[in-house]
This record gives structure tokens, sequence and C-alpha cells, in this order.
């Protein structure tokens, strides 16, 4: 276990304040939750401490708060834990950087969460209908995994 | 099926060749692999998925967590105790309790049979697709029957059984079921034998398998590969022994690990897997507890947050709940053992050459499942 403290040691003097919290909730799940301007920066040091393998990436509609919040899940082959890497971006601009260049797995799954819940990846390389039909209109169905997606329709 | 049926052929500039397979083909399943080509060498691989999506992330914000079981097995057919045990296993997590010894012992019974039955089936087409052996499929269907039916005999259900529940198992082994299973083992064992006889030593089928579509180990980890396909290339990682939940803590067994890579390694790890597997079935049934064979749940999940993951037969099945106390999941997100192979394949024509004729090969080889990786 001293390493992931090691870690956190790293991160705080390395980003100070963008880290917003750093929870060791079992040996084998870290959560670091922190701000999104500064998120590739960090995910770069941490793709550098060894957290190599991309495992999921998505996003949680908190609309009561007004925010999404965004996370990466990622195992290190030297700890052999997960750490959930999050941040809060604002449900009315919901655009964050994309993190394929330091992890390329999420890919997939960046595209996902960009079509289903109307997240903006920058630098995405390839934001393109994945799941949704061709002719899935925005603006009248919404975003399936949005909080505010109704279901109406959808009820037998 | 060796031979491609082309659906759509299109000309690109530069003389690539856009070829879509799927999504009604006999080797695509419910999607469409669109494969660009250079004459002979794959160029691009695109693989649309999303012909199924049913939005099952969003059902289960809909469903409680007991009902949200059933929908949630439909992702992947053949392997449906394995999600079930995902979801519950995380439900399980937040609501900090654990399950009895004696359904502990008889998950670990039902999760290995699941991993055969689906084995199996990813053998049986990996072994057509190479066009040498028509009759491994049928094979491999024929005998991973007893094992249908001693999940009839346990849970009712030859698929889909909703047998794993929060706090347990529905129902205690049935009398004469444990005779039955070594019986089947002691089957299974030999016709593995054969397999390996027959199918993997033979000349043929190396020729086809042998160098196809290698994936180093650090390219593995850096696009996420999952289960079989990430042992295949060396990385000694399952979730089994990893995060032991059900009885592998108690438990003896190896990983299967080969260092070649290649879409034989591949298929060389599942049948090994199988041995494996058969080895631990055996042990729970020997070393069973007895006791009672499930606790009493309450209906709300206090408020938080957890990643529980299990080794299914393709891999890493991951979920992330979030739950607010009440009983329905605030957000349940799905990392899918496919999803994530499906990423390996499309990206393997940048760091190798691969032929057009190999792609069949190279697809079954992933053991691709489009309905876990549509949702």
């Amino acid at each position: 276990m001293e390493g992931l403290s090691e870690i956190k040691r790293i991160l705080i003097e390395k980003f100070g304040d963008n880290i917003i919290e750093y929870k060791i909730v079992s040996p084998k799940r870290i959560i670091v939750k922190v701000k999104s301007e500064k998120v590739k920066d960090i995910a770069s040091e941490l793709k550098r401490l060894d957290f190599d393998m991309p495992v999921s990436a998505g996003g949680v509609d908190y609309i009561k708060k007004g925010i999404f919040e965004v996370f990466w899940i990622i195992w290190s082959s030297r700890y052999n834990v997960i750490l959930i890497l999050k941040t809060e971006i604002s449900r009315d601009s919901p655009e964050v950087d994309s993190l394929v260049n330091i992890w390329k797995g999420v890919q997939k799954f960046e595209r996902e969460t960009w079509e289903l819940m109307g997240i903006n990846f920058k630098g995405h390389p390839k934001l393109k209908r994945l799941l949704l039909p061709e002719d899935w209109d925005y603006e009248k169905e919404g975003y399936p995994l949005r909080k505010d997606f109704s279901l109406k329709p959808y009820e037998r | 099926m060796s031979v491609i049926r082309v659906e759509e052929i299109e000309e690109l500039e530069g003389g690539l060749m856009r070829v879509r397979i799927g999504p009604q083909h006999p080797i695509s399943g419910q999607g469409t692999i669109i494969v660009t080509t250079d004459g002979e060498i794959v160029y691009e691989i695109d693989v649309d998925i999303g012909y199924s999506h049913r939005g099952i992330e969003k059902i289960l914000e809909n469903r409680t967590y007991l009902q949200g079981i059933v929908p949630m097995e439909r992702m992947v057919m053949l392997d449906t105790s394995h999600v079930d045990m995902a979801y519950v296993r995380a439900i399980e997590e937040l609501l900090g309790i654990e399950a009895p010894p004696r359904a502990q012992y008889i998950r670990t019974i039902i999760l290995e049979m699941n991993r055969i039955i689906s084995h199996t089936y990813a053998l049986g087409l990996l072994a057509e697709s190479t066009g040498w052996f028509p009759a491994f499929f049928l094979w491999t269907t024929g005998d991973r029957e007893p094992f249908l039916e001693l999940m009839e005999m346990l849970t009712g259900a030859r698929w889909s059984y909703s047998f794993i529940i929060p706090g347990g198992v529905r129902a205690d082994l049935p009398s004469g079921f444990k005779e039955k299973a070594l019986k089947a083992i002691e089957y299974f064992r030999e016709r593995l034998d054969v397999y390996m006889d027959a199918w993997m030593e033979n000349a043929l089928f190396e020729v086809r398998t042998r160098g196809v579509g290698v994936i180093p180990s650090s390219k593995a980890i850096e696009w996420g590969a999952a289960g079989p396909n990430l042992r295949a290339s060396g990385v000694r990682y399952d979730t089994r022994k990893n995060e032991p939940y059900a009885a592998y803590g108690e438990l003896d067994f190896k990983i299967a690990v080969e260092t070649a890579g290649d879409a034989y390694a591949r298929g060389a790890v599942r049948i090994q897997e199988m041995y494996i597997s058969l080895d631990i079935i055996q042990q729970a049934l020997e070393n069973m507890p007895s006791g009672p064979i499930k606790v009493n749940v309450p209906q709300r999940v206090p408020p938080g947050e957890v990643y529980s993951r299990v080794e299914s037969a393709r891999g890493e099945l991951g979920v992330y709940l979030v739950s607010d106390g009440t009983d329905k999941p605030y957000r349940v997100k799905i990392s899918a053992p496919s999803f994530r192979n499906f990423f390996l394949l499309e990206m393997l024509p940048t760091i190798q050459e691969i032929k057009f004729a190999d792609v069949p090969v190279l697809y079954m080889s992933f053991d691709p499942w489009f309905l876990d990786a549509d949702r």
C-alpha cells in the first residue's frame, strides 16, 4: 500500500488543489476526483505512474446538481488496483478533454458516452454514431442516458 | 464458413475497396464488419455495432434491483450467470453483505458450467471459420449438452437462469446432481482430449491460426483487451484470482496463459480454461459446505457507488453501480468484454499486415458477441 500513498503525494505535489479528492476505498480501489481543466495532465501523470490498462469510461447525470460526472476506470498492471478517475462538468456545456491519446482503449467508451449522454470529448478522433439508429433525432427524442429522457413513448 | 458471401462492395479512391460483412451473414452475428482492403491486404476494419441495442443500462434504472437481473441477463445469452453475478456482486458490495458459503459454492459451479457452455460455442465457431472442420461445431454443440442438462436440473432452464440473486442463490442442489455432474465432467474431459488431438494439434488448423492477428502484451494492455484474449498475449490477469468472488478464493486453480498472442493462442487459452473449469467444478462439488443458501437482503440499497467485476467467459465484465438509496439503481454502467475486444479488431491492422482471407478466423478468435457490446 506504500506505493499508493506515494502516488497521492506525487499527484498533490504536482497538481495541488486540482486534485479534489484522493480516496483509497478498498485495497483494490482508488477514487481520484479532479478538476476538469486539468484532467488530461493528471491522466498523463497517472499513465506514467503505471496505470496502464483502460477498462471503462462513462458518465453519470446528476440532474438535481446540474452536473455530469465523467469517469474513466483504469487498471494498473503494476499495483493490481483499479483507479476511478472522475471529474465534474457543467450540464449546460458538457465538454471535457478526451483521454484517447493517453489510454487508447477508452476510445469506444468515450464515443458511446458522447452518443448516449451528449458529452463532448474534445480531441476524440472518431465521434461517430455507434449504438443509436442513423435517424435518431436528438432534438426530438433527447439523449437516452440523461435523466430527463422520457420513457413514455416506449411504454406499453 | 470459409467462403465469404459479400453483401456489399464499394470501390474507393486509390484502389481501395470497402467490403461490408453483415449484418446478415454467417460469420458476422448481429453486426457489420466494414473491411477496407487494399487488394488482398486489410487496410482498415470498422466494427459497426448497435443493431441490437436495447438500452439495458436505461432499463435497469427503471427496475428494482431484483427485477433488473432478468433484463440484464439478456446481454449474453450464452453466459447469463456471469452477467447476473456481476450485477449481484455490485449490489452485495453496496449492501455490505455476503452470501453464505454454500451459496458461494453453488454459484461457482454454475459460473464454471456457463464458462464451458460459452467456450465450446466459441471454439466451435473458431474451428468452423478456418474452413477445415465443418463438423467441429456439431461436436462442441453436442458435448455441451450434459452441462445444459445439469443447468436445467439445477435452475429449471437451459438458458437464462436468473439463479444468482442478492444474498445467495434461488435453490439448493437437487438430489443426484453431484453424481450426474461428476459423470458429465468425466465425459467432457475425455472429449477435450479428443479436441486437442483432432483439432488443436492438427497441422491444418495451425496453418490457419498460428501467426494470425498477433497482439503483443504491451498492445493488449494499451488497447484494453479482456479475458482470454488478454491472457493469450501473456498477461497474467484473471479477476477470479485478482479479486476472488464466489468460492474462488478457497479453491485451488491455475490461470491459463499463452504468450504467442495469435489466434491459435486465443483458442488454446479457451481449451485450457475448460480443463481448469472442470477441476473447479469437481473441487466445488467435493468440498461443498452445508448450511443455508441465502440470506435476506433489504429492498433498498444504501447510497454509494461501486465498481465491481467478474471474469465472464469473454473477459472481465464490470458494473459501475451508483445508488441513491432507493430500491432502484441510479445509474448502471456496464463495461462489456466484447465491447473492448471489438476495439482490438479495429486496431489490429495498424500494427500488422492482415490478409482479407484471415478476417473470419481473426474475428472468431476474439469470441465476439454483439449483443454483449450493444447492451
